[in-house]
């Protein structure tokens, strides 16, 4: 019987020949994240000096904090978080990543989604480093743990492998797919597993489709989401890859605790309904409901293939009268590569509000919504108040359909606007 | 060391699947940081006389997958606060489950639960034997064994006693873990 890239990667981890789903083992991460933020970093420099009498931290290579939240400050009490942030990364000899863009899609560009490695972060959506092989696992406040010692105490997950067939049609992308398995698999479906994607149309996903995937695996119950690394993914981050490490691979007669096919080809958009990131429902059955605003952004979504879907949805047009669509691209190499691209001035030019890249909008920091509002929103939870009033609702859905919808200032199939 | 066995009443049951536990306070009480306020706020949309019920050591009962979304801490240190020695659910989604075994509160994953139980039925968790006494009813079922490292952490009141433990344990040994 062989084993699952997750086995591999934390026996390596461990320091074990092998390891098996269920065993309880202490690992090692290779990599430790945090973004700062009240209540979580702030706590943990604390601790670290009072209760573990840790003044400089040990490896400090293994680190990784991200300045992405609050930014830029509106109070002089979040400026001193940050202040606090880069006075101990700065002691300790750590490495900080401050308007970079959101750390999750930053982690990549530095080199931590490095093709085997075991990461973790207190935020769950770091499981989009398994795009690139990488196990990343939120382990919310147990991070401590990764910052006061050595290893971590984990049980090794079981896997659920998910294997992704047919083509995607035009104006279907990674949310819809993503939002299908929740909808055909179930929100429990994964819980307390890995969700393993792989088959002939994961390899043939762009790397952005496969970081908005692997990045709302939470919702489906997982720990996290990985895949198999081929040649794309690979020559994208072993050049930037921190640590030397040979990637792994799921064996061929691994043992998974479910497998399914999924496929793509007749996926229609989907839209997610609120309060709930379980709620997925078919697009066309919301057609034409009134919305008043419009995000295009997240760690999830935000990439240049949505931004190129949008701008290709906006091109030459404009957005409805009132309609306030807020575009913020995942990180600020993004943002650069739209710009050469073109696609900001279609954007801008289309009525879109275009700011630098920020997780301040994804939960009502920014742009927050009063109550009787509606959204579109390619941001990662629908959950109540979540992006302002509790009487505020998000409609989850891809990047087209927010588009479509800023033009319409009604929820919109996108498909007439795109030339095919 | 052992933990001490949990007994008390089923204070409340939360039939929905996917609870958001976020909802026991209301979304406007999320940033409450007084717990006066907080306790105040609890269970206000299920039951308004909670509070007055409720005896310390009363467990709550959830359906599967519960604590799912996003969930945040302030909704069970309130229900900590009145008294709530422990939830007992169907199973549970992971984000909640750490964060609230982190909390050193003591979280049960018991298969066949919504069945076994009826509101202010009284109830024993024996640890020991990983079974589920209905007193009121005079039944048993088994519960699922919490991994050990969960388990050690709700003997040591959570996360942070847990580390201090192991950390000045290795410490003392000379070991980096």
């Amino acid at each position: 019987m062989g084993y699952t890239i997750t086995e591999k990667i934390l026996a390596r981890a461990a320091g074990l020949a092998t390891a098996k789903a269920g065993d309880e083992i202490m690992a090692k991460p290779d990599f430790v994240l945090a973004y700062d933020f009240p209540g979580y970093t702030d706590v943990i420099f604390k601790q670290l000096k009072d209760d573990f009498g840790i003044e400089q931290i040990a490896e400090p290579e293994r680190f990784g904090i991200f300045i992405d939240h609050m930014v830029p400050a509106t109070s002089a009490k979040e400026e001193e978080l940050h202040i606090g942030t880069r006075d101990w990364c700065s002691k300790n000899n750590v490495a900080l990543y401050e308007r970079k863009g959101i750390g999750h899609q930053v982690a990549s560009e530095v080199g931590f989604a490095t093709p085997g490695a075991f990461v973790v972060h207190f935020d769950g959506h770091i499981s989009q480093l398994g795009t690139f092989g990488t196990l990343a696992m939120g382990i919310r406040r147990n991070v401590l743990e990764a910052f006061a010692m050595e290893r971590v105490a984990i049980k090794v997950p079981q896997t659920t492998r998910v294997d992704l067939v047919g083509t995607l049609q035009p104006g279907v992308m990674a949310r819809d797919v993503f939002h299908h398995l929740v909808r055909v698999l179930g929100s429990a479906s994964c819980r307390f597993q890995v969700l393993e994607i792989g088959g002939p149309a994961a390899s043939a996903l762009s790397t952005d489709s496969l970081q908005t995937i692997t990045g709302l695996a939470m919702f489906t119950g997982a720990l996290t989401a990985i895949v198999n690394p081929d040649a794309p993914r690979l020559e994208y981050a072993l050049p930037r890859a921190r640590k030397q490490l040979e990637p792994v691979s799921s064996d061929e007669d691994a043992h998974y605790a479910a497998r399914h096919t999924i496929d793509l080809t007749s996926l229609e958009p989907i839209i997610v309904i609120p309060p709930s990131p379980a709620n997925t429902r078919d697009l066309k059955d919301y057609l034409g409901l009134d919305v008043q605003t419009g995000y295009l952004g997240s760690c999830v979504s935000g990439r240049l293939e949505d931004l190129r879907m949008a701008a290709q949805v906006l091109e030459g047009k404009k957005i409805a009268p009132g309609f306030a669509l807020h575009v913020v691209p995942t990180s600020q190499a993004i943002m650069a590569e739209a710009a050469r691209e073109g696609l900001l001035a279609t954007l801008v030019e289309a009525g879109a509000f275009v700011s630098s890249s920020s997780c301040d909008y994804c939960f009502g920091r920014i742009a927050t919504m009063a109550a009787g509002q509606r959204a579109v929103s390619t941001g990662t939870l629908n959950v109540r108040g979540r992006m302002g009033s509790p009487d505020s609702e998000i409609f989850l859905c891809n990047a087209a359909v927010v588009a479509a919808s800023a033009l319409e200032g009604k929820i919109t199939d996108p498909r007439p606007y795109l030339k095919v | 060391m052992t933990l001490k066995n949990l007994h008390g009443r089923v204070a409340f049951i939360f039939e929905e699947i996917d609870f958001d536990v976020d909802q026991i306070v209301g979304v406007t009480n999320m940033k409450t940081t007084d717990i006066v306020e907080l306790t105040k706020a609890a269970m206000q949309s299920y039951d308004k006389d909670f509070a007055k019920d409720v005896r310390p050591g009363d467990l709550i009962i959830g359906n599967h997958n519960f604590g799912y979304g996003h969930p945040h801490y302030p909704p069970m240190k309130a229900m900590r606060h009145l008294g709530i020695s422990g939830v007992i659910a169907e199973s549970f989604s992971p984000g909640y489950w750490r964060g609230e075994i982190s909390m050193g509160f003591p979280q049960i994953p018991c298969p066949g639960i919504l069945n076994f139980v009826s509101r202010w039925d009284e109830i024993e968790v024996d640890w020991e034997s990983s079974l589920l006494h209905n007193l009121t009813q005079g039944t048993k079922i088994s519960f699922e064994p919490l991994p050990h490292a969960d388990f050690a952490m709700l003997q040591a009141g959570g996360l942070e006693n847990y580390l201090k433990k192991r950390f000045y344990k290795s410490t003392a040994i000379g070991e980096k873990s």
